[in-house]
Formats: structure tokens, C-alpha cells, sequence
């Protein structure tokens, strides 16, 4: 993979490169974008854009994580997409709305209500983006502190405390929905 | 504990769980949050669209085309311009050349041999629609004058001497002014003018020096 061509590639060759090594990460790229946009039609849309972006910077790639590459493709087609509509940042999380009602909820109704585990999504929903993306990433892909931060253009410091105060939000907001 | 064990845990039911998920958001996540799935054909939909953008020309070739045209037109933009600029100027100066080789191979150097400017000026009336300023020169002896054609309009043709040489001067009326310049063709000189609404061309095979300052004469007087 190292010996990847990076100028003016023979097309054939590389549409067989870019489907071996990235159309095998559609799952994470629609996870990613479903949960970026929150609805079906638009991470579907989004994604199939993202996918040709990506293929038209292709020789960008420098062949070692089609994954990594391509999830940074979809979360800049997304968020771009957010700004465009107005969504990005302009949802304040609801501190307030979200806490726990209990600083000690019942453990065991957590398990056992099934309500629980739908609000989960909810909560992560509702999270605002900067702090949903790297959960997304780091929870759901396992991506590293270092490839979060190539792909949110941020510092690993700052994909750390997004992630700590991403988990503490989604926490509050399961022990208020479960109180 | 790892996420694993709570994975295990949890899809036994097992209440031990509870502690730990609620310390463990990461866990949680992990365990229930949901993974969406691709529409199930999404895939296809995606693949044709890059065999089409695959078989589409690729923007920079949109741009090397866009290029190609583009150099075409100034291409053939300069050349009409070279056609336009330097060639009729060229082509007349051979013109020029020509008719005084002509006038002096045949015995029809002069229509109306006089010294006499008075003379030679009316000559030309009612052959050309202009007055040629016919000018006596220190120095360079009035010969006579003829009628001559260039690109089909009619011109006059001064004939002036100096010592054995004989110098042609040709001059008709035109609306675009030419340059002042002056050239050596196969031995002879050449020099040109604009003024009064008229171009000049004098020729001779005189020194350019000379030639000049026949020129410069006939323009003072």
C-alpha cells in the first residue's frame, strides 16, 4: 500500500483501489453519518456525496487506513451540511433538562427497563455534535485518541475532554430520563 | 471489568451489571447504543455513481480541454493580428520596391517629364482626386512625374533625381496613418511617412543618408 500511486492514476485501476480499500467501510461511514444528521435520508444523501468526494481526492489517500480517510471525509460532508442548514452548534444542551433527578438512581431499574436502554440513543442524540462525534468515533469505531483528532481537525487533548464531558452529559441525561 | 463481561452480562440479565454501567458510560455506549445500519442498497447506488464519475472526464481534463480551446483562439487571434499588422505593411513595401524596379527597367519612368513643379502638380489633375504637393528640393532636381496603382488606388509618382540615382516618391491619400519608418530591400532604401492626410514612400537606390535628407527636405519645404 505504500507503493500507492498518488498523481494522475489509470481510472480503472483506481476505481478497483478505492473499492478494495474503502467502499468496505460503508457501515462506519452511514453509522457516522446517521448519527451526525439524526435521520435517515440525509446521512443516506451525505454519505453517497461523501463517497464521490472521496474517490475525486483519492489520490490524496495515502494508503494506510481507508477507514480513518474516509470517516474524515463523511464527518466533513456532514458537518459542512449542518452549517449550511443552521444546525451546527446551535443547540444548546439542556443542562438542566438533562440531570438526574437522583444521584443515586436504582441500579437495578436501569438494567431492567428496557425504556433505559431506548433513551440511551436518545441522550446521545441529543448531544451536541462536537461531543457526539467523538463518542461515535471512539465508542462505536474504537477509533484512537490520535486518528478522532485527524478526523475533528482538533488537538488530542481536546478529543479527551470532549469525551469526558460527552460521557458525563450522556449520564446525567440517562439517570434524568430514568428518574 | 471489562466491556466485554458486561456485554456477557448484560445479555444474561445479570443484575451484578447495574454498578458497573452506570460507572462505565463508555460501557453503556459500547453495549446498547445503536450501530445503523447502510440502507441495503446503498452500495449499489454508490458504486454506479462512481463508475460514472469514473468514465466522466476528470475536472482537470474539463480543463485541459477548456486550455486547448483557449490557446486556439489566441493562436488564431495573433496570427489574424500578424496578418493584419505586419504582412500589409510588408506586402506594400515590396509593392513600393516593384514600381520603382518597374519605372526604371522600361522606358516609362516619367508620364509628364518637366523640372518644372508648376508643371508636373496639374499634370495629375483630373487623373487623381488628390493634389500631390510636387516640391522643388535643393539639391534633388524635379524629373517629371507618372501615375501609378497600388492595391487598386491610384497614386502619384514624383520623380526626383540626385547625381546618376533616381528616386521615386509615391504618395496618395489614405485615412489610416502609417508609421514613420525606414528599410533596406535587396539594396534599396526605403523610407515612409505619414502626413496631411497622405503616405509617402520614397525609394531609391541612394545612401539611406542621402535618402534621408531628401526626405527631411521635402517635409520642411
Amino acid at each position: 500500500m505504500t507503493a500507492f500511486v498518488r498523481t494522475a492514476m489509470d481510472p480503472t485501476r483506481k476505481l478497483a483501489l478505492f473499492e478494495q480499500n474503502v467502499m468496505p467501510h460503508l457501515p462506519a461511514a452511514y453509522n457516522l453519518a446517521r448519527w451526525l444528521t439524526r435521520n435517515d435520508h440525509d446521512a443516506e444523501d451525505l454519505v453517497q456525496e461523501a463517497y464521490l468526494r472521496a474517490f475525486r481526492s483519492f489520490e490524496t489517500f495515502q494508503g494506510v487506513d481507508g477507514r480513518a480517510w474516509l470517516l474524515a471525509v463523511v464527518r466533513n460532508t456532514c458537518l459542512t451540511w449542518l452549517r449550511k442548514k443552521g444546525l451546527h452548534t446551535t443547540e444548546e444542551f439542556d443542562e438542566q433538562a438533562h440531570s438526574a433527578a437522583s444521584d443515586s438512581p436504582d441500579a437495578e431499574s436501569l438494567l431492567l427497563n428496557q425504556a433505559a436502554l431506548g433513551s440511551l440513543n436518545e441522550c446521545l442524540e441529543a448531544l451536541p455534535v462536537e461531543f457526539r462525534e467523538v463518542i461515535v468515533l471512539r465508542e462505536l469505531e474504537e477509533l484512537s485518541y490520535k486518528e478522532i483528532s485527524d478526523i475533528a481537525r482538533v488537538p488530542v487533548g481536546t478529543v479527551m475532554s470532549r469525551l469526558a464531558r460527552g460521557r458525563k452529559r450522556l449520564q446525567q441525561c440517562l439517570a434524568g430520563a430514568l428518574g | 471489568m471489562n466491556c466485554e463481561t458486561a456485554r456477557l452480562l448484560m445479555e444474561n440479565n445479570d443484575p451484578a451489571l447495574a454498578q458497573h454501567l452506570l460507572s462505565c458510560p463508555s460501557c453503556i455506549i459500547r453495549t446498547r447504543a445503536r450501530y445503523f445500519e447502510p440502507p441495503p442498497d446503498l452500495e449499489g447506488k454508490i458504486r454506479q455513481s462512481l463508475r460514472r464519475e469514473n468514465s466522466a472526464p476528470a475536472p482537470w481534463r474539463w480543463l485541459a480541454i477548456a486550455a486547448s480551446i483557449l490557446l486556439a483562439a489566441s493562436l488564431a487571434w495573433n496570427v489574424a493580428m500578424l496578418r493584419s499588422r505586419v504582412a500589409p505593411a510588408q506586402l506594400l513595401a515590396a509593392n513600393v520596391l516593384s514600381a520603382h524596379l518597374r519605372s526604371l527597367a522600361g522606358t516609362h519612368l516619367l508620364d509628364v517629364p518637366s523640372s518644372d513643379q508648376h508643371t508636373v502638380k496639374p499634370w495629375f489633375n483630373g487623373k487623381v482626386d488628390f493634389a500631390p504637393a510636387v516640391k522643388d528640393l535643393e539639391g534633388f532636381p524635379l524629373l517629371g512625374g507618372r501615375l501609378e496603382y497600388f492595391d487598386g488606388h491610384p497614386a502619384a509618382a514624383l520623380v526626383y533625381g540626385r547625381r546618376q540615382h533616381i528616386i521615386n516618391l509615391f504618395t496618395w491619400p489614405s485615412a489610416t496613418p502609417i508609421a514613420e519608418a525606414s528599410e533596406t530591400q535587396k539594396g534599396y532604401n526605403l523610407q515612409s511617412w505619414y502626413g496631411n492626410g497622405m503616405v509617402f514612400w520614397a525609394v531609391s537606390d541612394l545612401n539611406q543618408a542621402e535618402l534621408r535628407q531628401f526626405v527631411s527636405l521635402y517635409q520642411r519645404n
